[in-house]
């Protein structure tokens, strides 16, 4: 006898199978000795194991036991929702957050019309041009510019009218 | 998960902060201007005068494309520093000589030119790399030469 003609016996014996089955199973306990010695057996097992399990019995009754279980799960619901999700803390916010500020200030610092005071550009349409102020009264300012070289060349007379030649300034 | 992310993160804000200094260490330099001021004697006498070096030949080169009347130039001071923007620097050239240089922001200076602390003129315009600015008064044989360093 196989182990699955062994389980059908059992299956047999526990009442689980279809009356069409269970009739075919009878039949053939009738007909084979090694099955109807198993049945016999299965049923001698079975009643010794049914007096001898203990009785358990619980303190409360069943449906306040069980629903004690599912106030107990639904309080644990309510809690993880007003926790947030599970295993969130404000502190994992701190480095997300600084990170963003520091992106923040480098584009704010690199940002070209952060600075908008150009003072160059509204002191002369072209940066190239030179402007040239005498200082001293009655001088005057020659300007020369080679642009091949990139070089200026400004040069500063000193003439002082207080006097009958030219004052010269002594480098 | 978590474990393995939250290094991740620290690693990636390492690297932004890193970013950050960088940018803020290359904000702070980007309006600093490195120049070089040189007072230089022209001569026409082919010996310099003793203690005096000959100026470098790229500046002579530009020297004397100049409408000026000397052929030999030499060094009698020189100074090399850096101007922040905005900033100004006092230098004095010689004892005679002073000049102040002004950073006005991409790379424009102003050139305020001093003989015995009295304000002989001022220039004000650009002075890229490569670019130099010349300036001298009177009957002297001395100018100033400003540029950007190398």
């Amino acid at each position: 006898m196989n182990e699955e003609q062994q389980l059908r016996l059992q299956a047999f014996l526990d009442g689980e199978l279809p009356e069409r089955e269970a009739r075919a199973v009878a039949a053939w306990v009738e007909s084979d000795p090694a099955a109807a010695d198993l049945l016999v057996e299965l049923k001698a097992i079975r009643q010794a194991l049914a007096g001898s399990e203990p009785a358990v019995s619980l303190p409360e009754s069943r449906e306040f036991f069980w629903s004690r279980i599912a106030r107990d799960i639904e309080a644990g619901e309510r809690r993880e929702t007003a926790a947030g999700p599970a295993g969130f803390r404000w502190q994992h916010l701190l480095w997300p957050i600084g990170a963003t500020a520091l992106c923040v200030a480098v584009v704010l610092l690199q940002n070209p019309f952060a600075t908008t005071e150009r003072p160059v550009a509204s002191i002369a349409p072209d940066a190239d041009t030179p402007i040239v102020e005498a200082m001293q009264p009655g001088s005057d300012a020659t300007t020369y510019r080679n642009e091949s070289d990139g070089t200026t060349l400004v040069w500063f007379s000193m003439t002082d009218n207080s006097r009958t030649k030219p004052a010269t300034a002594t480098f | 998960m978590r474990i393995l992310l939250f290094p991740r993160t620290k690693s990636v804000c390492a690297l932004l902060a890193l970013l950050f200094s960088i940018a803020v260490t290359a904000h702070a330099a980007q309006g600093d201007l490195k120049l070089e001021a040189q007072l230089v004697v022209g001569s026409n006498d082919d010996k310099p005068a003793p203690g005096l070096k000959p100026v470098a030949k790229e500046i002579e080169k530009k020297l004397k494309h100049l409408p000026l009347k000397w052929q030999h130039y030499y060094v009698e001071a020189g100074k090399k520093f850096n101007v922040g923007n905005n900033g100004t620097k006092n230098i004095a050239l010689s004892k005679s000589c002073q000049i102040s240089v002004k950073n006005l922001g991409d790379a424009r200076v102003e050139l305020t030119l001093a003989s015995d602390d009295k304000t002989v003129g001022r220039v004000t315009q650009s002075l890229r790399k490569g670019q130099t600015l010349v300036a001298g008064a009177g009957d002297e044989s001395r100018i100033v030469v400003l540029m950007q360093q190398d």
